[in-house]
């Protein structure tokens, strides 16, 4: 039981990450690969937070939201104020740019990681974060379904299938990639939060670059640009490397097996399935995403 | 301390040591230039190049020409089978974007986790010792291997400005490289110009690793990294300007070399990412104001020094 609830902790988690990549990749068309970064971000804010200040769980998860929006500023602004191809390149720096400096701050308990994050939960404490983080997910899933059919939506669409035709309509393009790109982020950063109460220990390690291989492949392989394309890819990619473990490798194995799988499954998938498992609606299908 | 000496001292090792890097540079910036495609699948055929040469020298106990000639092959026939299994079918369905990102960025990771699965994740070196006999020149401790990969790379620098300015090819490449379509009407094979542009830069790859290798060692993640300086070199020396890249990958292996001075060792490998933040919001379109002016003695330093 306590197995199944972890597991359901972490597909619950996975699902806010690949459904808040999957805003910023498949519905604004932005190509970056730091969303580890911001989910480390949120991770980290509420590990200093809830250590050095005793600050209350939801506020300080509330902080690790802020965090990674304002830090997504500092990548896209410089960035997509020339064009999107800068993004993925700046993304890259980014990413492991800011892991080389937490890596180098004491205070969050540099390359050795940060321990002691107090445990919010006594009772029943798999089932109440698995919960918490189902709910998360269910309600992250739900309100991007309706944020993406409204009229915002159509408009962050037309920005993505053309964006010249779009800002020729009177429309700021820039705005909208910048919003976007800050609702994930700081999506992925309540995502972290949650993350450091359940493990309450980080290390930088985790939020390598495997992780953004990981996210990816959740988001190409479900479907980019459809809702429930991401959930899907969320619970597939994380009950495969569980039914890896009973193969009882090695970790020095098993850490490069995973990634293999993944990256191996994305790129089968970009030729055999462009569209993804749950391809997204009708209109926009046509050659697996968008011109 | 600061005394001249260790300016100088800095500065020709600084220069040594950016030697593969303007090769790798040139490489990212040839293929961006003709192709007009993010190469980076580069770090993929950098890994595969290096412990291609680490088998043969360590394992086989090849000589180094050897060794160096059988990285690049495969380098090539990687390079090629990227082109013609993966990028010319993404160009054939019109892919968008996206998909040739996300496809070579891939590509290097899936070539990262196999090496860290083949090769395990101890860092390797192609010389036995990475020591080379050196001589004091004016003060100025000067390696065998400073001087062979300086050489190597003027020679190489030189060898890639003449196929691209002076021969059929090289015109074919500039010609592809400007406009796809209109050099196809004119009997252009724009295929085989991409063909021979992956190879150009595959060779080039291969040898600046195996200059690396012989004065450095590796993991399989290490590519990535050295990647990451090709591309803000290529960003910097101007969007297909493939020896403005050269220039600024010696200008950024200069500012690195010189940066030790006022920047403490454990913050060393953020100036790369700093860097990086700095061209694309100062320089987004490469160094503008140089670059007319830049162009010929880009070209001739390429040619007389690098």
């Amino acid at each position: 039981m306590e197995y199944v609830a972890s597991l359901l902790v972490l597909i619950g988690l996975y699902v806010i990450l690949a459904s808040s990549f999957n805003l910023i990749i498949g519905f604004g068309g932005l190509i970056s690969i730091a969303h580890p970064i911001f989910f480390a971000l949120g991770a980290y804010t509420v590990g200093v937070l809830s250590t050095q200040f005793g600050l209350h769980p939801v506020l300080s998860i509330v902080a690790g939201f802020v965090v990674a929006m304002l830090a997504s500023f500092m990548l896209s602004l410089p960035s997509l104020r020339i064009s999107g191809d800068y993004l993925l390149i700046t993304s890259i720096g980014f990413q492991l740019g800011l892991l080389e400096i937490i890596k180098n701050l004491d205070f969050v308990g540099g390359a050795s990681g940060l321990g002691g994050i107090p445990n919010v939960v006594q009772q029943h404490r798999s089932l109440v974060f698995a919960a918490v983080a189902l709910g998360l997910a269910v309600a992250v899933v739900l309100g991007l379904r309706a944020l993406v059919r409204g009229p915002y939506g159509r408009a962050i669409q037309a920005m993505r299938d053309d964006e010249l035709a779009f800002v020729a309509l009177g429309r700021n393009a820039m705005n909208i990639k910048i919003t976007i790109f800050a609702v994930g982020s700081g999506l992925a950063g309540v995502a972290g939060g949650l993350y450091a109460y359940y493990y309450q220990y980080l290390t930088p390690d985790q939020f390598q670059i495997l992780q953004s291989a990981m996210i990816l492949t959740m988001v190409v392989v479900g479907g980019m640009g459809s809702v429930y394309g991401p959930v899907v890819g969320a619970v597939l990619l994380l009950l495969l490397p569980e039914a890896i473990t009973f193969l009882n490798l090695p970790s020095s194995v098993m850490g490069p097996l995973q990634g293999l799988i993944f990256t191996s499954l994305v790129i089968l998938f970009l030729f055999l399935r462009p569209q993804g498992l749950v391809p997204s609606s009708k209109r926009l299908s046509a050659g697996g995403g968008h011109e | 301390m600061l005394d001249f000496q260790t300016l100088l001292q800095i500065f020709w090792t600084g220069l040594a040591n950016s030697t593969y890097a303007v090769l790798l540079a040139a490489a990212f910036a040839l293929v961006l230039k003709v192709v007009k495609v993010w190469n980076f699948a580069q770090a993929g055929l950098m890994g595969i190049a290096y412990y291609t040469m680490y088998l043969a020298i360590q394992k086989l106990g090849w000589p180094g020409y050897a060794a160096l000639v059988l990285g690049a092959a495969a380098a090539i026939v990687a390079a090629l089978a990227m082109e013609v299994f993966g990028l010319q079918t993404f160009r054939r369905r019109h892919s968008p974007p996206l998909t040739f990102f996300i496809f070579t960025l891939v590509l290097s990771e899936l070539v990262q986790y196999v090496l860290a699965m083949v090769a395990g994740t101890e860092p390797v070196s192609l010389a036995a010792t990475i020591m080379s006999a050196s001589y004091i020149v004016g003060g100025v401790v000067v390696s065998e291997w400073d001087l062979k990969a300086i050489a190597v790379t003027v020679v190489l620098m030189a060898l890639l400005f003449v196929v691209m300015k002076r021969t059929r090819h090289g015109q074919y490449m500039i010609a592809a490289a400007d406009n796809p379509h209109l050099s196809r009407l004119y009997g252009v094979n724009v295929r085989r110009v991409y063909a021979l542009t992956f190879v150009l830069a595959a060779v080039l790859i291969a040898v600046a690793m195996y200059l690396f290798g012989t004065r450095a060692s590796m993991v399989p993640n290490t590519p990535l990294e050295m990647m990451l300086f090709a591309v803000i070199a290529a960003l910097l020396g101007g969007m297909g300007n493939v020896f403005g890249a050269a220039v600024a990958a010696v200008f950024l292996g200069l500012l690195r070399a010189f940066s030790i001075l006022v920047i403490p060792s454990a913050w060393q490998s953020l100036i790369l990412y700093a860097l990086l933040f700095i061209t694309i919001l100062f320089f987004p379109q490469g160094v503008r104001v140089a670059r007319r002016a830049r162009k010929k003695p880009a070209a001739n330093s390429a040619a007389a020094g690098a």
